[in-house]
């Protein structure tokens, strides 16, 4: 399994491939490979989504990604 | 004599047009319908606590085993929550194959009632030499000479009548709760598995709701040779159809995880409706004889049920329960010194690759529990050195989960003697009544003496 983490300025579910996966700032753990990752509404964030390809990571190195307020 | 001839032109023509049952076409797709895992469960059923139930293949020995380990949960009682229940009462899934499908699929339409009448509707009778009856009725040979019925649609009707009463996936739909049955078969095209479920259905352009249960049960159980494929239509996707987005996005996975891209690849195949405008299924065990890919899929996947509710943090206890009817009858084979015979070649053939692998099946579910709570030991230990010497925070998964992968296996009884008869029964719907009890005993004994269900019964009592 692979992790991520996801961050934004306040506290907001993750959307994965389109599904509910988890809270921002908490570790989630997925298969490796290609994932579409946003977060839940409202649509005040920005990119819209980040594609990403998850590999070589860890629960203590996950992958970060981050999403500002708009 | 002409009216004679008349009449049997007729008869063979209507004979001629005697045609399995064709599943129907999906009007339009709509996220989250039809037959699929029931979100929220009813009490006094959790998420928290979450059991799978893996019911493997060996026909009536493995309805049997299955049915026994059922009354053993029924009888198994524990405190969750502050509520009172069975462990059955916590069943969130059953995934099952061939034999084991006949006790998922009716304890999943008919709930408690199974513990009333499936041993004498079905355990206890020769559903064999039923299944050669109808074969050899006269009335049914004429409809056997059409190239569109077969010795499957045969097996299919005796099981509406004997037992799923002309039920529907609309029916098991209608009950809006769990456990959520899943009845796998193989795609004799490519050998994967395939299930009985909407979002499976949704690749073929197809309305599950409308199939008999009794069919797809069959088609778990097409015991190669001895019964015929089981054949469903690909019909072209509904306009607003959208294929799930971990499928669009597992096919770009070739380096990254064959497995995931497998998988993608193999669920979009249904949609070249030219190359495949017909699905040909057979025993599940020809793809795993387990009946545990398909949660190791929910598992995986970012769409599996079992995954969604992970990261959501809603799954305290994660409990997989496999019931491995699995025999090792092996016969005389290796003190003959001349070649088997080619029906003997052609009956193993058949029969071990229902095997093969199993054991590795069983294992891989094992080491991804193992990872989890690897996982969580190794942000927990970080986090006390971080305590002690910073006092900063790390990042936490959304709960920590408490894995089981408990298996019941006749491998584990201990006395040889006992050992070599369960592993030395007949895979075929025809058993003694006396063999079905020993089937039916032999689960509970084994779950108790098993440490990894011990484990399981003294943390849920110390909840």
């Amino acid at each position: 399994m692979e992790y991520l983490l996801v961050h934004f300025s306040r506290s907001r579910r993750v959307v994965v491939d389109d599904i509910f996966s988890g809270r921002t700032e908490e570790i989630i753990e997925l298969e490796a490979g290609a994932h579409i990752v946003a977060l839940g509404p409202p649509c005040n964030f920005t990119p819209p989504s980040i594609k990403i390809v998850l590999r070589d990571t860890s629960p203590l190195t996950p992958m970060e990604v981050t999403f500002d307020p708009v | 004599m002409a009216m004679a001839v008349l009449a049997l032109l007729l008869v063979l023509a209507a004979s001629g047009c005697a045609h399995y049952p064709v599943n129907t076409p999906l009007a339009t797709f709509q996220q989250d319908s039809g037959y699929q895992f029931v979100q929220d469960p009813i009490p006094p059923n959790t998420n928290s606590l979450f059991v799978c139930l893996v019911f493997s293949g060996g026909g009536t020995r493995a309805a049997a085993f299955s049915y026994g380990v059922m009354e053993k949960l029924r009888d198994t009682k524990i405190v969750w929550e502050g509520v009172t229940k069975s462990l059955l009462d916590e069943v969130d899934c059953i995934s099952s194959v061939s034999g084991g499908s006949f006790t998922a699929a009716y304890y999943g339409l008919f709930g408690e009632r199974i513990f009333s009448d499936f041993r004498s509707r079905f355990l206890e009778r020769n559903v064999q030499g039923e299944l050669l009856g109808k074969a050899l009725a006269p009335t049914n040979w004429l409809r056997l000479a059409s190239p569109n019925f077969s010795r499957i649609d045969l097996a299919a009707e005796l099981y509406d009548e004997v037992l799923f009463e002309g039920k529907t996936f609309k029916d098991l739909a209608g009950l809006k709760k769990r456990p959520f049955v899943i009845i796998n078969s193989t795609n004799l095209a490519n050998g994967d598995g395939f299930q009985f479920t909407q979002a499976q259905f949704d690749f073929l352009g197809s309305d599950l709701a409308t199939y008999p249960i009794s069919r797809a049960v069959t088609a778990s159980s097409a015991f190669p040779f001895l019964l015929s494929p089981l054949s469903l239509k690909n019909y072209a996707s509904p306009e607003n159809y959208v294929v799930p987005t971990d499928v669009k996005l597992g096919i770009e996975d070739f380096y990254v995880n064959r497995r995931r891209y497998q998988w993608a690849l193999n669920q979009l195949a249904y949609l070249d409706k030219e190359a495949r405008p017909y699905v040909h299924l057979m025993d599940g065990g020809l793809a795993d004889n387990i009946g545990l890919r398909p949660l190791e899929d929910a598992f995986l996947r970012t769409s599996g049920f079992i995954r969604s509710l992970i990261s959501e943090g809603k799954i305290e206890k994660l409990v997989f329960l496999v019931v491995n009817a699995r025999t090792d009858d092996q016969g005389d084979l290796s003190r003959s010194k001349s070649p088997p015979s080619l029906g003997t070649v052609a009956f193993k053939t058949a029969t071990i690759a229902l095997d093969n692998y199993s054991f590795e099946t069983i294992e891989f579910m094992r080491d991804l529990a193992a990872a989890r709570k690897q996982t969580q030991m190794v942000i927990t230990a970080c986090q006390k050195m971080l305590d002690k010497c910073m006092g900063q925070r790390l990042p936490q998964l959304a709960k920590t989960i408490d894995p089981y992968v408990i298996e019941v296996n006749f491998e584990a009884i201990p006395d040889s003697g006992r050992r070599n008869y369960f592993l030395g029964l007949p895979t075929s719907f025809s058993l003694s009544r006396d063999q079905v009890k020993d089937l039916v005993d032999i689960g509970p004994q084994l779950l108790d003496q098993s440490p990894d269900f011990k484990a399981l019964l003294d943390s849920l009592s110390g909840n």
